[in-house]
């Protein structure tokens, strides 16, 4: 049975009776089985899996009303509720936390007949960029197993990319799905903030973070988005998208559209020559779809990475303080402890970027501190929308490379945190403006992906596909070799 | 930011911190490069907010949950959690 294929051909087979539910998600159990031993993009399995995929199929064969999702094959980052299952964040703080409400995304796939294949690794509570960060180890690209798979969302690109899937959700706060699924060679998205609730998404930076899916096309995109966005009742921030089709006129093109390219993105120091070539090539494809391109500057985007951290380690400093282990958590026994020393002392098993953003998070907002560090932060914030919102007066789309390089070895860039924070340089913009972004996977360059970052006015996702899926017409990818 | 600030930072956290010297040089390394705020202009800027009206806002309803939620905590008694006694 062939795994590498789309969710919208899945259903195509499953309603033309190829393959049952249960067969397809047989052959993908299978799958996880012979290769996650080595890939380790789960974090835990859903044991019923198999029950589930026999349920959708007693309802195709008996007439009844069937889900949009027909039973295709979804892993969730561990970051994101499903009651009575284990919900880890990969921090050893929730080892045994066992989520007691299902969050509204997995709700909705549920209520469409999607079968949840289980949870993916993931950066300590999303604070990372390679899942080097993850208490239960790193998941490795398949791409190359000796590559870091990005993060924080890179147990849930690799699902997707070596076949353990068709499709994965994950959390986007300053790249988090746009890194890894140009690292691993799959379409991620990144939407406007407030378009897909994030009640049951376990908080880390609120202001900015959102769930976006993980796919292998971009129509899959669009099929999932139609599925999981718009208004929700436990989450505020969520907005009214009037129900618009992602997926109708798709394939509509670009011709006539102004795309313009982010200077500080495609000229900086960090760009290796690869994702440069790559660029260059990309800003051919979309002029020969019809597209004009120019150059435009954003002068603020240099200091976006500064302000970014400042921001997420403040939200971070504040969400983490639920975590005292007295309610939920790990065993430790409290005899001989007072109150605040026990916490302190259980709270020592946050893995140690965790601890760090803690410890930022603590300062940079604190008297004294606030003034240079996160009151700037937000005014960075405020003069990037003014200056994005100004630029898409001009433009129907802005471009970059989504990371400025490649896939790198384990261990090559964990040392220098400067480092690794730079590799967010293309990414936080949308996070911090609130804009939709789109990786599409673009080029295989010496045996490793390459991805190129969409990005678009609020709420224009449905646009944001249309030049996504040009694009993806003029690739023409390998398969994963594992 | 120094090792003693950074002591003093974690402990307001509440975060025992058993080798500090494993975190003074990460977190001053980010610090240093978050001077970068101190380059840009940003005197005529005002911070912005988004609002949202209280009638926007969902109701604050009891809403009943069908488990007894304070079964699943790790260490209760009755209807109360338990925890370390304070001093």
């Amino acid at each position: 049975m062939n795994l590498n294929t789309s969710i919208l051909k899945y259903i195509e087979d499953v309603k033309s009776g190829t393959f049952t539910v249960e067969e397809f998600t047989a052959a993908t159990l299978q799958r996880i089985k012979d290769v996650d031993a080595d890939v380790h993009a789960y974090l835990s399995l859903n044991k019923s899996a198999i029950n589930d995929a026999k349920k959708i199929d007693q309802k195709i064969s008996s007439g009844e009303k069937i889900g949009q999702c027909y039973g295709f094959p979804i892993s969730i980052k561990d970051n994101i509720c499903i009651t009575g299952t284990k919900t880890t964040c990969a921090s050893k703080i929730l080892e045994n936390f066992i989520a007691p409400y299902t969050s509204t995304v997995v709700n909705r796939l549920q209520n469409e007949d999607a079968v949840i294949t289980g949870k993916t690794n993931l950066d300590e509570f999303a604070m990372g960029l390679t899942t080097e960060f993850s208490a239960y180890g790193p998941t490795k690209n398949p791409w190359n197993l000796d590559y870091v798979p990005g993060g924080s969302s890179g147990g849930s690109a690799a699902s997707v990319a070596a076949n353990e899937c068709l499709a994965s959700l994950g959390s986007d706060t300053g790249g988090s799905v746009r890194n890894p699924a140009s690292f691993c060679s799959v379409v991620g998205l990144k939407p406007t903030y407030g378009l897909i609730s994030r009640y049951g998404l376990i908080s880390y930076a609120n202001s900015i973070e959102q769930i976006g899916p993980m796919t292998k096309t971009v129509k899959d995109s669009a099929f999932l988005l139609n599925i999981i966005a718009g208004q929700d009742a436990n989450d505020d921030t969520t907005i009214d998208n009037n129900h618009v089709d992602y997926l109708k006129d798709i394939e509509n093109g670009i011709e006539g559209k102004k795309i313009g390219i982010i200077k500080e993105m495609t000229t900086t120091d960090g760009l290796s020559s690869e994702v440069s070539t790559a660029t260059k090539d990309a800003i051919n494809d979309f002029e020969s779809l019809g597209a004009s391109c120019e150059e435009v500057t954003l002068p603020t985007i240099p200091y976006t990475v500064a302000a970014y951290y400042t921001i997420t380690s403040t939200e971070a400093g504040s969400n983490l303080a639920r975590y005292d282990n007295i309610r939920y958590g790990y065993e430790m026994e409290s005899e001989g402890y007072e109150y605040n020393s026990y916490i302190s002392k259980s709270r020592m098993k946050f893995g140690p970027e965790v601890t760090r953003r803690i410890i930022l998070g603590g300062f940079v907002p604190s008297a004294g501190h606030a003034g240079k560090y996160f009151l700037k932060a937000l005014k960075v914030k405020s003069k990037l929308i003014s200056e994005i919102n100004s630029a898409f007066e001009k433009y129907d789309y802005l471009i970059a490379p989504t990371a400025p390089v490649q896939p790198f070895k384990f261990g090559e860039k964990i040392d220098d945190p400067v480092t690794l924070m730079l590799l967010d340089y293309n990414t936080v913009t949308a996070n911090l403006t609130g804009k939709p972004a789109i990786s599409v996977p673009y080029r295989v360059s010496d045996g490793l992906p390459v991805g190129m970052q969409i990005m678009a006015n609020s709420l224009e996702e449905k646009s944001l596909f249309q030049a996504a899926y040009a694009l993806e017409t003029k690739t023409n990818l390998p398969e994963v070799p594992l | 930011m120094n090792e003693d600030e950074i002591i003093r930072v974690a402990e307001l956290m509440k975060i025992d911190l058993e080798d500090h010297g494993e975190h003074v040089g990460r977190v001053k390394k980010m610090l240093e490069y978050f001077d970068i705020l101190d380059q840009i202009d940003l005197s005529s800027e005002e911070i912005t907010s988004q609002e949202k009206s209280l009638t926007e806002l969902r109701k604050d309803e009891f809403i009943p949950h069908d488990k007894k939620l304070i079964e699943s905590l790790k260490n209760f008694r009755e209807h109360y959690v338990r925890a370390p006694k304070m001093n």
